[in-house]
């Protein structure tokens, strides 16, 4: 270890600014320690192997003649509309590596503040509980929209270049916000989902087995409850399904369930609220032990 | 005055941490000190708006603790008690993103770090992985966080817990550079009192959420009692109640040193008196220069 002042003390003669987004730097700072975890950038890559598929079946679609002997009379597969940007958005490996991107990326997020006691210096800073909260869930955000509402957008705009005129836009004109607002509302879900697992324990090896367990719980509990009552409420209780019934509802397609897509919302905004509940009593500067 | 509290009470569910704390604290290194439990943590997280209290007001540079919180974490450097870091980051990006939380630019928080990481000594291992710190080195990292800013107050919360002796003098050579040579003020809290007397010009004692004594340390000493220190011969125990009946409060060490915290209207002569009545002979006298561990002893009632 060096000696103590071998440089020596100076005050520094700037002037702290007062910053508009004061969480910027807990954003910043969350995803690049994110892609310095081992194998983090595998995953990454890999979440945009749907995005590739999908931007290829654009190409083909438009090409039909060109690629005849490959498709070989699959062409109604390539019929590009608005069930085919559905389709990309809920392709089990898309929401699958988006979870494991966020488990294994953002689980740490408060786990590793909270291991590491952590939150004592963020909040002796000119920072509130809110500005972390939302420096930690814009790392989330980020992740989820660079997988939906980046490639969904970029889909569209191929598909306009790849057919060279704006009748597909002409035809489907609110497609652009169904992506948006499809991208939000899994933003916003996994947003809450992911700090709330996060803030459920100190160890993010236990955070990644809560994040997956919970899901995956969730879908075994419809299958046994739907066999018991045979309803399709049952639904309810599994994410997946509801995430499935709220895309439906936004892309205009029939509903998966046999219940009112309100119902899915309903269930959703439930899980945030009980997460933002959950936040703010494990968010704290100094912890009471009473 | 710096800080300032009046009437600070705290409660964590039943039990008291503070009640009715009222001091001012002005300039230099003022140390805060009393048993485990007395408060001491409880009133820099007051002061630092981590907690609010169920009574009272103050106020750090001027600005209300209940109302002004970013202002005064924008003043104020605070070095916690417990070990704090984040896992996957080196020295010089964790106190440059600290410094960028503080409000810092954060080309400017980049290059401050790098400042203070030498100034703190660990300009060598700054590129290191925090996880693979050891204690010491967490320690003073703890202290480059808070100083990144150029705080105008340092709150520290027992800064030389953990450290071996080397590296406890070496945090304390810092505190003492910082205060003394850095014009920033320093609120040391710590219930080791060779630290406190080591670095502090004067010091509150809190005892069970209390103020049980402040002032200049050298004002401290002389005040309220006269300290002697003797041998005797014979029962001890008559003794002793004797000059407790008195109002002196008696401590014995294992060696049988009898110390005598005599009150400032008491005579020296009320114990020769004392012993005649109880049959001791007192075989060695001294009046003895308080310390801080004796001034400690008197208002705190551990030795």
């Amino acid at each position: 270890m060096a000696t103590v002042r071998e440089k020596g003390y100076s005050h520094w003669d700037g002037r702290l600014e007062e910053r508009r987004f004061p969480w910027w730097p807990i954003t910043r700072t969350g995803i690049l320690l994110a892609f310095r975890k081992k194998r983090f950038k595998f995953l990454f890559a890999g979440a945009f192997f749907p995005a590739i598929v999908a931007l290829v079946g654009l190409y083909v679609s438009e090409r039909l003649e060109d690629f005849k002997a490959f498709i070989q009379g699959s062409d109604r597969l390539l019929n590009i509309g608005p069930q085919y940007f559905a389709g990309y958005f809920l392709n089990d490996w898309l929401l699958f590596m988006i979870l494991l991107v966020l488990a294994y990326g953002a689980g740490g997020l408060i786990a590793d503040d909270l291991k590491h006691n952590s939150l004592q210096l963020y909040f002796s800073r000119p920072l509130s509980k809110k500005d972390y909260l939302v420096g930690k869930m814009s790392v989330v955000a980020f992740f989820v929209l660079i997988f939906t509402a980046v490639p969904g957008l970029i889909l569209i705009i191929f598909k306009l270049i790849f057919a060279g005129s704006f009748k597909f836009f002409l035809q489907y004109p609110w497609l652009p916000l169904s992506v948006l607002g499809y991208s939000a509302l899994l933003t916003a879900f996994f947003g809450f989902y992911i700090l709330l697992m996060s803030a459920l324990s100190k160890n993010s090896r236990y955070v990644f087995v809560l994040t997956f367990g919970t899901y995956i719980f969730s879908t075994v509990l419809y299958g046994i409850l739907n066999g018991i009552f045979r309803t399709p409420y049952m639904a309810l209780f599994s994410i997946p399904a509801n995430i499935q019934q709220a895309k439906a509802f936004i892309f205009g397609l029939k509903l998966p369930h046999g219940f009112p897509a309100v119902w899915s919302f309903a269930v959703l905004t439930g899980i945030c609220a009980l997460s933002a509940f959950v936040l703010g009593r494990k968010t704290r500067s100094v912890e009471v032990i009473k | 005055m710096s800080i300032e509290v009046k009437d600070l009470s705290f409660r964590y569910g039943k039990i008291v941490a503070l009640d009715g704390v009222s001091t001012r604290l002005g300039e230099g290194a003022v140390g805060l000190l009393g048993p485990n439990g007395a408060g001491k943590s409880t009133l820099l997280r007051i002061l630092l708006g981590f907690l609010v209290p169920e009574r009272g007001e103050g106020k750090v540079l001027g600005y209300d603790i209940r109302r002004q919180q970013a202002m005064i974490r924008r003043s104020v450097g605070y070095m916690p008690e417990s070990d704090c870091f984040i896992a996957g980051m080196d020295a010089v990006t964790f106190t440059a993103y600290f410094g960028e939380l503080s409000g810092m630019p954060r080309q400017e928080a980049m290059k401050r770090a790098h400042e203070v990481l030498f100034y703190v000594g660990l300009g060598e291992s700054r590129y290191r992985l925090l996880d693979t710190y050891s204690a010491g080195m967490k320690q003073r990292l703890k202290l480059a966080q808070a100083l990144v800013h150029d705080p105008k107050i340092l709150f520290l919360d027992e800064p030389t817990s953990n450290l071996d002796p080397t590296g406890r003098m070496e945090v304390l050579e810092l505190i003492r550079d910082i205060s003394s040579n850095k014009s920033i003020q320093v609120l040391l809290s710590s219930h080791i009192l060779d630290d406190i007397e080591a670095l502090c010009e004067s010091v509150v004692i809190l005892k069970h959420g209390r103020v049980a004594a402040e002032g200049r340390m050298a004002d401290l000493r002389a005040l309220d009692y006269a300290l002697y220190e003797l041998r005797v011969k014979g029962e001890a125990g008559a003794f002793r109640k004797d000059l407790e009946g008195l109002g002196a409060r008696v401590d014995e060490t294992e060696d049988g040193l009898i110390k005598v915290y005599m009150p400032e209207a008491g005579d020296r002569m009320d114990i020769f008196r004392a012993a005649a009545r109880t049959g001791v002979q007192v075989r060695a006298f001294v009046k003895s220069r308080t310390s801080l561990e004796d001034l400690f002893a008197g208002v705190v009632g551990v030795d």
